[in-house]
């Protein structure tokens, strides 16, 4: 059960151009978001928006389908979408409201609905929750010095940034590609991270990510009845392209071994730490 | 020969008080008093030395009913003694806020009122939890105002209790475009709901005034008097729907009017309970033989105007700037109803004037000097004053003279040539709001002054 509870699994991408020109992979959660904006299953989305600084994004609430576009792509770093979705039910008035989310995210969204502690009738006011697959994520000063110091390029230039077969990818608008393997990265993992035992998203209605499809696609969990209906009338109406997850390459395997990889590896970190200290252990923050 | 009868704890309000009356044979009563039981918080000592920004938040927790008067109010007069003029969109943020603190707040408050009213031409009690018609119609469309005013107040004031959003120097966000068109779509569909409301209350309390006989829900009939729950102290208003400040160029609230008196040389001796009714809804008075002292017990100050008691609430709102003149219990629930209109039409205009886009915080917030600045904020109940001197950011003194301690001293006058038995009645028609009144006690010495007074 590595995966999580799913009623189906495709492989998919955006049927829009438009959205796939600027995407990470398939351009899933912008075009779902926007099919959903447009059916008013939504009101709006919260996202990673451009922040001020290169690749530091901020949470903002997307109304339209062109904020959404704005907020294309993956920065790997933390965007604290949650701190928005208060917000988003407040003074921005929406009464349906979409997040994306990081596992913990969508794990917090998920608990902010079954103990509202300060998040008083916001719960049911979450129409769809999107999440990414998320091996780990850096802190912006650990990304700066990923891209900057062991890949050599500067923020400003990178066009686009990349995980996948082992390797932290940076391009630039130049045309470079700067190329450093995973492992050097493992330093700047945020440390939460370390005890995560969520790798595809769980709790999210839809969960895609990169890992299982080829390029330029991405691998769809759809888990919930809400997500069901959703990607359903999404599929009608023509706002994907899909593929069984069988007939791709690497396929359902790669994305099965890879949870795999992360729940052992940070099971033995929470095993370590129960039994770090005298007497005391640290707290595991799933029981 | 007069006898002394209680009713402790008073229900269907908040806050806990009880009614010490001296009656006469016919049980009507000669001298009453209306005293707050609920123990002093010390809201005002705690805000000593915290930030101007802090001590608004603070007193906004005095009560979850009207947070809102209470953290404008705060707010407000750290302005005032910093001398900070907020936006005018800021300002008109705050009126939508302050509409649908008093929507809501009223609608509750007919919830209270109704199980001592009669379904008009019956002799029913009105229960406002039964499944059944007309009533059920009407506590939907209570609860469906209710409902429409927390929405309006979350969107504006970030959270329907404790509002999050204003600060000293404005707010901290505008609303987006859609937010305002959400809130102006719920005042439209709230004003057939509001009027219907206000007619069926109306209705319903001209039939309690016009009958000869009546009860408190659960209670023994008996005869009505004639001037039932009339008194004649005076009103004190500062504006019909916001408030006033010592910003003001005409501040309609006067400092040097204001003085106190505390509760011992105010409410009734040492007493022994003379006569007791077991039937009394719920659970019956006080027994006969129980030692009362209500000028120890009363947790209350005893603020007065000009040397007197006011009265201060929709009543004197009306009264003092629409020439309202109806007196009596039933003159003030029905001033009440007749401000719900007010409410949905004031925030409808003030959502139309706001700019989604206009700047919400003062470009520059000072830190003050010590001055003394004031803020009165018209509260769902009444006049509600914060007093307040700021130096360097941090407060140094703070008092709330709120709405139901002004009301206290005069409640007690209106009990007067009431049946005892009815006194509830009145008292409910303040909507009293007791858990805030409390914190007039807290002034420099009171302790000491408190401890003395016990041991003598």
């Amino acid at each position: 059960m590595v995966l999580g509870n799913y009623k189906n699994c495709v492989c998919a991408r955006a049927a829009d151009p438009a959205i796939l020109s600027a995407s990470q992979d398939g351009g899933i959660v912008t075009q779902l978001f926007a099919f959903a904006l447009e059916e008013g299953i939504i009101d709006g989305a919260v996202v990673a928006g451009q922040g001020d600084e290169p690749y530091k994004p901020e949470p903002v609430v997307a109304t339209t389908v062109a904020e959404l576009m704005e907020a294309r792509g993956t920065r790997y770093t933390i965007c604290p979408n949650v701190s928005m979705i208060k917000e988003a039910t407040r003074s921005y008035g929406l009464d349906k409201v979409g997040i994306v989310g990081t596992p913990c995210q969508i794990q917090a969204v998920r608990k902010a609905q079954l103990y509202p502690m300060g998040m008083r009738s916001v719960g049911s006011k979450v129409a769809l929750a999107i999440g990414i697959f998320c091996m780990e994520n850096f802190s912006y000063q650990g990304l700066e010095a990923m891209v900057e110091d062991l890949c050599n390029v500067k923020m400003e230039s990178a066009s686009k940034m990349d995980i996948g077969k082992g390797k932290f990818s940076v391009y630039t608008a130049r045309g470079a590609v700067s190329q450093i393997p995973l492992k050097l990265t493992n330093k700047f993992e945020q440390p939460g991270c370390k005890v995560c035992l969520d790798y595809v998203a769980n709790l999210a209605d839809v969960s895609t990510g990169s890992v299982g499809s080829p390029d330029g696609w991405s691998t769809v969990f759809v888990r919930t009845k809400a997500g069901e209906t959703l990607w359903g009338k999404a599929i009608e109406a023509g706002y994907f392209e899909t593929q069984s997850i069988e007939d791709v390459k690497p396929g359902l395997g790669l994305v099965t071994k890879l949870a795999t990889d992360k729940i052992t590896k940070n099971q033995k970190n929470l095993d370590e730490r129960a039994s770090f200290g005298v007497g005391k252990g640290l707290r595991n923050p799933y029981i | 020969m007069s006898k002394v009868v209680e009713i402790s704890p008073t229900t269907r309000h908040e806050g806990h008080t009880k009614l010490t009356m001296q009656v006469d044979d016919n049980g009507v009563v000669t001298r009453g008093d209306w005293l707050s039981l609920t123990p002093v918080r010390g809201i005002e000592k705690l805000a000593i030395g915290k930030s101007m920004h802090q001590a608004p938040k603070i007193s906004s927790r005095v009560c979850g009913i009207c947070p809102i008067a209470h953290t404008l109010a705060g707010t407000e007069a750290m302005e005032a003694s910093i001398g900070c003029i907020i936006p005018d969109d800021a300002y008109l943020l705050r009126v939508i806020l302050q509409c649908a603190n008093r929507i809501s707040s009223h609608a509750l408050h007919n919830i209270l009122s109704l199980p001592d009213m009669y379904l008009p031409g019956t002799d029913t009690h009105i229960n406002p939890f039964t499944p059944e018609q007309p009533v059920r119609s009407v506590a939907q469309r209570i609860q469906k105002l209710r409902e429409v005013s927390q929405t309006v107040g979350e969107i504006v004031g970030g959270e329907p209790i404790h509002p999050s959003n204003p600060r000293v120097g404005g707010m901290y966000k505008n609303i987006s475009p859609r937010a305002k068109l959400k809130i102006y779509d719920l005042a439209k569909e709230a004003i057939p709901l509001a009027q219907a409301q206000m007619d069926f209350m109306i209705s319903v309390f001209k039939d309690w005034d016009a009958r000869p006989m009546a009860s408190v829900a659960g209670g023994k009939e008996v005869e009505k008097t004639e001037k039932f729950g009339f008194h004649d102290q005076g009103y004190m208003a500062t504006d019909t729907l916001y408030g006033s400040s010592s910003l003001d160029l005409d501040p309609k609230w006067y400092p040097e009017r204001w003085t106190e008196v505390r509760p011992w040389d105010w409410y009734q001796g040492e007493l022994e309970v003379s006569l007791e009714d077991p039937d009394y809804p719920i659970g019956g008075t006080t027994p006969v033989g129980t030692k009362v002292w209500p000028a120890m017990e009363a947790c209350t100050g005893v603020p007065l105007y000009d040397g007197t008691p006011v009265e201060t609430g929709p009543r004197a709102r009306l009264a003092m700037f629409k020439n309202y003149d109806r007196k009596g219990a039933m003159g003030l629930q029905i001033a009440r109803q007749m401000e719900y209109m007010d409410c949905l039409y004031s925030m409808i205009e003030a959502v139309e004037a706001l700019d989604t886009n206009g700047k919400v915080v003062a470009d520059e917030i000072p830190q003050g000097d010590g001055s003394l600045g004031w803020a009165a904020n018209e509260a769902p109940r009444g006049t509600d004053v914060h007093l307040t001197k700021v130096k360097d950011g941090k407060v140094e003194w703070y008092s709330l003279l709120v709405p139901t301690t002004w009301n206290f001293p005069t409640v007690s006058r209106a009990l007067e040539g009431a049946p005892w038995q009815l006194t509830e009645v009145i008292m409910r028609a303040y909507d009293p709001c007791v858990s805030c009144a409390t914190h007039m006690m807290v002034v420099d010495d009171s302790k000491k002054v408190v401890a003395r007074k016990l041991f003598q």
